[in-house]
């Protein structure tokens, strides 16, 4: 294989100038980007706990994985810390079907002057492995336990990856790193909100160094990272009404976690709201296109309670008008 | 159009909606409805202000948006330990201080809670309004504690009050202030902090009884006549607040679930049975003559073939709702997947030939296992026609969707007591003899026997004849131990009844009402242990006060897909 030279990660430089976080720590940062660096979203509002876990990960080249409820944004967590380290990063979403020929690399048919030969294909795991590179592995659940195996050796911090088909012995890169999210623990589909997901190996799950939880931020935190997405919503109509926006989909979380729901309001969600709200300006019908609709029809007159509440206005869907007693 | 539904169902309704508001405003998920009443975590919360008790005669739905909204900020912004360490005895001073703490709590609505601030005050405004016009105001007790309510609101909440109250209650407002001015102002100030809160409260409160009881004195010294009147009809106006609490406290010791209350022990509850000797579990099969139940099964099945019930579309959401994907046996000739191994001649012989994979295959699988218990109590007859129906379609679209099922049915013996009555009359008749009279338990048709096989002794229902009395405690406890000797992964316990349990002989040489408290003891037993859920459909009647998920059926109607919605939905609801 070719020798593949890369510059290390040489300039050091403190968190609390890149994140702005207290912290004394210094990470390692690449001079250039180079083409798999990702983009800088420079409205992406960082969560102290876990940007100093993913940097752990980064730094001390350790495991990391990531758990939490949907659209709580945990890949793009893990992205736009790897943007501000100019540090390379891929993505490989996992399912049920991604099987150990997809991860290691399978021979192929290839014409080579005019003739067919088959050759070695490396699949993504070698490839990153000879590269600083970050390699995410997202919904990591999904993943059936069983091919999970592959990356049982590399889940160990030198763990070198045996090409078993090529007799070959892969060293990984020293800034070649591992991370993974995950909406369970990998202990499956508890709550009915993951279909999908697998019963994960504990041994597996042991491997990984350092476990963050990722769930929906304080009221305050989601309403400005919805303000610093859509700013024509917040310049039109102020704070109040984001503040609310996010009150309702506060209550929706809540009626989930006590099972009155069956789905909940992420915060990709409220954003895909605000946006709405910009093409239909009126609250309510970007609201049921963008989640009410999303809900079982038993359980709409609940929502729209909520959101009476939120925004004193009332819903078409909601039960109240015919439940009038007197 | 479907005409709307009942008074009592559309009150259940509107409960379990208020109910969801509540648990997630205030993040307490156990928080529900029970026979009309508030429950936090499985315990009866007692609600003493005296504008949070909407009355379903007079005031309309939106009423209890006010209500639920109010007691979400109660439980979340206050400490119950907190008050009952404070809670004077006295009633007035009691109240006084439950209104303050109330107004308190409603005082911290969030900013982003508009439509919560204008329900709170909708429902202010409107109590006020009924006191007045029911003429409440007008003894003394009535226009202190008035005023102070009002006084209070406007201080706390920023509530604003009409023309007529404000001419009303300045008068007494001054006086008021001369006496607990100083706390009174300094409420508003620190409301963000309970315990500072309910030191003002105190005072204000202490002093609100001790001026009544002067103002009682006065007035019974110049015009005793007048006195008796006037108290009793302002303690009307708060008995009800007064009786609730009571009650409450009797409520909790009951279920036994009470901790360091002093009346829990003494008043513990057992329940106890005569005698065992005459009770019998039959086979529906040896009750009915063979010829009458083909003939009844006829019945049955000219009844549901007119109802045109879909069975294959209840069978699939029964499925979807009660199955978990398995892995079940191997999907052969796909695309892609694992090789296999049989098939790649096939790809030697035609190379263009893809389809040599297979894969694992998923297959929803439901191991469960559903007890229908159905009361066959005297009063069931006028219904078990349409029961009849539901059991004999429910079990057959559990079936048909993987899971089994058992019809179950309890009644009595004899009627008023049978020979276990003979016998205490024998013995001398010993007080409190505990459940008196031989109970009759009904298998029509068990988890090993399939509905077809079980078609006839279903149909065995429909000889209501049978029917005597019902004793639901001990037919839970013989369904859950039926339940728990079958291997399932999943375990539903559904009862059907038309009321409380009802056995003439034991109510009548009992002190207590022991068949009911039995039952909701057994009920809250099931619910809390883990294995089996238990779901409770009511015929035309709120069973909400004995068991927690509860459905009022109005089979008056025709028993149309419909209903099977709705039973779908209960069980979806909570699992």
């Amino acid at each position: 294989m070719t020798d593949l030279n890369f510059e290390p990660a040489s300039r050091l430089v403190p968190v609390r100038e890149l994140f702005g976080i207290d912290s004394s720590l210094r990470v390692p940062v690449f001079l250039t980007p180079d083409e798999h660096v990702p983009q800088i979203d420079a409205a992406y509002r960082f969560n102290p706990e876990v940007t100093l876990a993913i940097l752990a990960g980064f730094t001390r080249n350790r495991r990391v994985m990531l758990q939490g409820l949907h659209g709580s944004g945990k890949s793009t967590h893990i992205e736009q810390v790897a943007a501000r380290l100019n540090w390379p990063c891929t993505r490989v979403n996992l399912d049920g079907h991604i099987s150990r020929l997809d991860l290691i690399g399978k021979d192929g048919i290839v014409l080579r002057e005019g003739k067919q030969v088959t050759e070695f294909q490396e699949g993504i795991l070698p490839w990153a492995l000879r590269r600083p590179m970050a390699l995410i592995f997202d919904e990591y659940d999904a993943g059936r336990p069983d091919v999970m195996f592959v990356i049982q050796r590399i889940l160990e911090r030198d763990g070198k990856l045996n090409l078993l088909d090529q007799n070959q012995v892969i060293l990984p890169h020293p800034s070649f790193r591992l991370f993974a999210t995950a909406n369970t623990v990998g202990l499956g589909n508890l709550n009915g909100l993951y279909n999908g997901t697998q019963v994960l190996n504990q041994a597996q799950l042991d491997r990984w160094n350092i476990v963050a939880t990722l769930n929906y931020l304080p009221q305050a935190e989601e309403v400005a990272i919805v303000a610093s997405r859509v700013p024509h919503l917040l310049a039109r109509h102020g704070e109040p009404l984001l503040t609310q926006m996010v009150a309702v989909a506060d209550l929706t979380r809540q009626g989930f976690a006590s099972g009155d729901l069956s789905t909940l309001m992420s915060p990709r969600c409220v954003i895909s709201w605000a946006e709405n709200m910009e093409i239909f300006s009126d609250p309510a019908l970007a609201f049921r296109l963008s989640f009410l609709n999303k809900c079982d029809e038993a359980e709409r007159p609940i929502v729209a309670e909520y959101y009476q509440r939120c925004f004193d206005q009332e819903l078409t869907e909601s039960a109240f008008p015919l439940l009038a007693l007197a | 159009m479907n005409p709307p539904p009942r008074r009592e169902k559309r009150q259940q309704q509107l409960e379990e909606l208020c109910a969801a508001t509540l648990r997630a405003l205030s993040g307490e998920p156990r928080v529900r409805y029970r026979g009309g009443r508030l429950e936090v975590q499985e315990r009866h919360f007692p609600v003493r202000a005296p504008h949070l008790h909407p009355d379903p005669e007079q005031d309309e739905s939106r009423a209890w948006r006010g209500v639920s909204d109010s007691l979400a900020l109660r439980l979340k912004h206050s400490d119950p330990a907190l008050v009952r360490q404070v809670l004077p005895a006295q009633p007035i001073e009691r109240l006084v201080f439950e209104l303050l703490e109330q107004l308190r709590v409603e005082s911290l609505v969030a900013d982003c809670h508009p439509g919560v601030r204008r329900n709170l005050l909708q429902r202010f405004e409107q109590w006020s309004q009924q006191f007045l016009d029911a003429g409440q105001a007008e003894g003394h007790v009535g226009l202190l504690l008035f005023t102070l309510a009002q006084m209070s609101w406007i201080l706390l909440c920023g509530g604003r009050a009409g023309e007529q109250t404000e001419m009303l209650i300045e008068a007494p407002r001054l006086s008021l202030l001369r006496h607990f001015g100083a706390a009174f102002g300094l409420m508003r100030r620190c409301r963000h902090h309970q315990v500072e809160f309910s030191g003002h409260a105190l005072v204000i409160a202490a002093k609100a009884q001790e001026l009544i009881e002067n103002l009682d004195a006065e007035l019974l010294d110049n015009d005793e006549r007048k006195v008796s009147e006037i108290t009793e009809k302002t303690h009307l106006a708060f008995a009800l607040l007064l009786d609730v609490d009571q009650d409450g406290e009797g409520e909790v010791n009951s279920s036994g679930a009470a901790e360091g209350n002093s009346r829990g022990s003494s008043n513990a509850f057992t329940y106890q049975v005569f005698s065992r000797d005459y009770d019998c579990e039959r086979h529906a099969a040896s009750l009915v003559r063979p010829e009458l139940l083909r003939e009844l099964r006829q019945r049955l099945d000219r009844r549901l073939a007119g109802q045109g019930l879909n069975l294959p579309r209840l069978a699939k959401r029964l499925g979807a709702l009660l199955a978990a994907p398995r892995r079940d046996g191997w999907a052969f000739a796909q695309t892609d997947g694992q090789i296999d191994a049989g098939r790649l001649s096939r790809l030697i012989i035609s190379p263009e030939q893809r389809e040599i994979f297979r894969h694992e295959q998923e297959r929803p699988h439901s191991d469960c296992l559903v007890s229908l218990l159905i009361d066959n109590s005297g009063s069931m007859r006028n219904h078990i026609d349409s029961v009849a129906l539901l059991a004999d379609a429910f079990s057959r679209a559990l079936e048909l969707a993987g899971a089994r099922s058992e019809i179950l049915g309890f009644t009595t013996g004899q009627w008023n007591g049978g020979r276990p009555l003979k016998r205490w009359r024998a013995m001398g008749q010993p007080a409190n003899p505990g459940r008196l009279n031989e109970l009759s338990h009904v298998v029509y048709k068990d988890a090993e026997t399939s509905w077809r096989r079980a078609r006839p002794t279903i149909a065995a229902l429909l000889k209501s004849d049978l029917f005597r009395e019902g004793i639901d405690g001990e037919a839970l406890l013989w369904a859950r131990q039926r339940l728990l000797q079958r291997d399932a992964r999943r375990r539903i316990l559904i009862v059907i009844s038309d009321g409380c349990p009802m056995d003439s002989a034991t109510h009548q040489t009992n002190q207590q009402d022991i068949l009911d408290l039995h039952l909701k003891h057994v009920a809250r037993q099931i619910e809390q242990e883990p294995g089996i859920e238990l779901y409770a459909l009511g015929v035309g009647l709120d069973l909400s006060p004995y068991y927690r998920n509860s459905l009022e059926l109005d089979l008056s109607r025709s028993l149309d897909n419909a209903v099977f919605d709705e039973i779908l939905r209960l069980l979806k609801g909570r699992c």
